[in-house]
């Protein structure tokens, strides 16, 4: 038994790192872009909204730099949602060799996937810590607390990854709807505005959206060094838990027709 | 499960389904329903068999008998529709050649995680390299991506890894097609070193090499078991299923067959081959080869209907039925031009036999007619005629060389040895 969970996990680092890789191999900057790419989006954001819109964000100090900070936090967040979320759909597809060559423990694809993805928001978080360390002088010991609320956000992701990968095998349209989804998602999570920016009424629908709680949390304990609000946290991991454990499931009882349909 | 055996199918079935709607799939898949909205295939029907530790299964067909659905099944790949499937041990499969392969990446990095796939650590893998990377020959291409390869290098290094897992079943799947002569030789070396130790399932359509690596043969014929037995006789079965006219009716003149009874025949019956001697120099019948010597080998046979462009010919078989040797009257006869109908001809080949590793050889005959790329075979025997052969325990290989010769020569002396 413990062997085995050492072979996958060996294996789930392979993949992984093959998956990072692999996404910059043959490009001259390679792992750079991790870093670039971010920060231009990053960059483009801010333009955007606080010099061609002349958003002001409310909490915090209101100048150019505190609400890129902010508004990097949330788009990180919703990012790893993203990436996951859209691609689960035809992962299964894109490695039939996996599904009908080889004896392959299938439901390793959404989580590489996932720890992949976690592996650039990780990048990413560096990212906005370095600039955050940089403008506000300081480093906030929440930081230490992040472990916390990633952890079961990436539990959270991977059954709605797991989900959707076993669903899209057979549902093709999903390719199509997922992306369009997850991009409502963005504009209905506090991404580009503090969820304080919404009157009263609106907030608590906001919170149906997972990524409200996490963008908020991450704001929280990266930049205003926040501790982390126990209770809901408490909450969010055993919501987190039911979400693996019902993907996991739909994925298995999808799993042995997979071969059948592709 | 009892260790006796490493694979046990058991009933085990293949239904596809095939639904208009991939929703209905889902529901099908999830819950069971929308069963009565589908179109049903049967890929397979039931079939049950065990392989014991050790055994080498040939499993032969035709294309679409369901060798491969089979073969999906046994590694776990696809899932049965009833029955099931027992496997005790490690499995590896060549279903399909470098499935894992990723083309973007060198082959050192894609031997990691194929090997990696087949459950061994990193620190198996590195001890397992140096030997995979012999055996694959692909020398600098290793730290190629693997696009940049030949067919040929893709398939070394996919076998290479498969090799060096330590499976305790080999599952291989048409995989020898694609390498060159040298490396289908090596290849099966490591087969034939394997099954001493391992269990192996193979899957071909050369039968040559079904005959020559695996104990037991099963044939499939459209997802059914069509016979099973010892290698060679399934074989030969399946061999003689390509000609449609397969059985000569005994109705035919020639009521005295000199030929092996109970040996396997098929043909279109139209010339029919009457008896099959094998004789020494002196025309004495000839049983038992001591050494190389000259032989007749005197075919008889008569037309029931004119044969246009006869051929007769043989070919000698060693006891797991290689074919060692054979010839046919196209090349000898040139201008041999027909048999009238209701003619009896005798033709007579003469042939230095080489001396035989000693063993039981058989002798199969046949007489058809057309060209040596298009012909119908009329009477097709497998085995005529056995004889045996004793040879000098030092003989190694198949045959003795004939007349060898060996001198050795002093080429000066060396001043390091001195």
């Amino acid at each position: 038994m413990f062997t085995v969970l050492k072979q996958y996990l060996f294996l789930i680092y392979q993949m992984s790192r093959r998956e990072i890789i692999g996404r910059y191999r043959g490009s001259a900057m390679g792992l750079l872009w991790s870093f670039a790419s971010p920060l231009v989006i990053l960059a483009v954001y801010t333009f955007v909204f606080s010099v061609v819109f002349r958003v002001r964000w409310q909490t915090g100090g209101d100048d150019n730099a505190s609400f890129a900070l902010n508004l990097f936090a949330g788009v990180i967040v919703h990012g790893f949602f993203a990436e996951c979320v859209n691609r689960s759909p035809t992962l299964i597809a894109e490695n039939t060799g996996y599904v009908k060559k080889v004896v392959f423990p299938l439901w390793m694809i959404p989580a590489i996937v996932v720890v992949a993805a976690m592996f650039h928001m990780l990048v990413s978080l560096l990212v906005l810590l370095i600039c955050s360390g940089l403008y506000l002088q300081q480093l906030h010991l929440s930081v230490l607390a992040l472990p916390l609320l990633l952890a079961p956000y990436a539990l959270l992701v991977l059954g709605v990854g797991w989900f959707f990968a076993a669903l899209g095998v057979y549902l093709r349209d999903l390719a199509q709807v997922l992306p369009v989804v997850t991009t409502v998602m963005m504009f209905m999570a506090p991404v580009f505005y503090p969820v304080e920016a919404l009157p009263e009424a609106f907030r608590p629908w906001m919170y149906l959206n997972p990524l409200t709680f996490v963008i908020g949390e991450m704001r929280g304990l990266v930049l205003s060094g926040a501790m982390p609000h126990w209770a809901t946290l408490a909450k969010f991991t055993a919501i987190a838990l039911l979400v693996a454990l019902a993907g996991w499931k739909v994925f298995r009882k999808a799993q042995p027709g997979f071969a059948d349909v592709l | 499960m009892s260790s006796d055996i490493a694979i046990r199918v058991d009933g085990v079935a293949k239904r596809y389904r095939i639904f208009a709607r991939p929703f209905d799939r889902l529901l099908f898949q999830m819950f069971g329903l929308r069963e009565a909205r589908c179109e049903p295939f049967d890929a397979l029907h039931e079939l049950s068999f065990a392989v014991r530790p050790g055994e080498t299964l040939g499993l032969i067909g035709r294309n679409g008998a369901g060798k491969s659905t089979l073969l999906q099944i046994i590694c776990g790949t696809l899932t049965p529709s009833t029955g099931n499937v027992a496997v005790n041990g490690r499995v590896a499969a060549l279903l399909e050649l470098g499935a894992g392969f990723n083309p973007e990446f060198t082959g050192r990095e894609n031997v990691y995680m194929n090997a990696a796939i087949y459950g061994l650590d990193r620190a198996e893998i590195d001890r397992a390299l140096p030997s995979i990377l012999e055996f694959a020959e692909i020398g600098d291409f290793i730290d190629r991506p693997v696009k940049t390869y030949s067919s040929g290098m893709f398939v070394r290094l996919a076998f290479a890894v498969i090799a060096h897992v330590r499976a305790d079943i080999l599952i291989i799947d048409e995989a020898l097609a694609v390498g060159d002569v040298y490396f289908t030789q090596k290849c099966m070396r490591f087969l034939k070193r394997f099954k001493e130790s391992g269990t192996l399932v193979f899957v071909s359509h050369d039968v040559n090499s079904v005959i020559n690596l695996c104990d037991r043969a099963i044939w499939l014929d459209r997802g059914r078991i069509a016979r099973q037995g010892p290698a060679k006789e399934v074989c030969e079965a399946y061999l003689g299923s390509f000609y449609p006219d397969g059985d000569v009716g005994d109705n035919a003149a020639g009521a005295n067959v000199a030929v092996r009874r109970g040996s396997e025949e098929f043909g279109t019956g139209c010339a029919r081959i009457e008896s099959v001697e094998l004789l020494d120099d002196a025309d004495r019948p000839l049983s038992l080869l001591l050494a190389a010597q000259r032989v007749q080998l005197r075919i008889r046979c008569r037309a029931s209907t004119d044969i246009e462009a006869p051929i007769v010919g043989f070919f000698v078989k060693d006891r797991l039925g290689q074919y060692l040797f054979g010839q046919n009257s196209l090349k000898l006869l040139p201008t041999w031009q027909c048999i009238a109908a209701g003619a009896g001809v005798e033709v007579a080949f003469a042939f230095r036999m080489p001396q035989l590793a000693s063993g039981e050889y058989s002798i199969g005959v046949a007489i058809g007619a057309g060209s040596q790329e298009k012909h119908v075979q009329h009477h097709w025997i497998h085995d005529a005629l056995h004889f045996r052969s004793q040879a000098d325990p030092a003989l190694t290989g198949l045959m003795a060389l004939d007349d060898p010769e060996c001198r050795v020569q002093d080429t000066g002396s060396n001043d390091v040895c001195a």
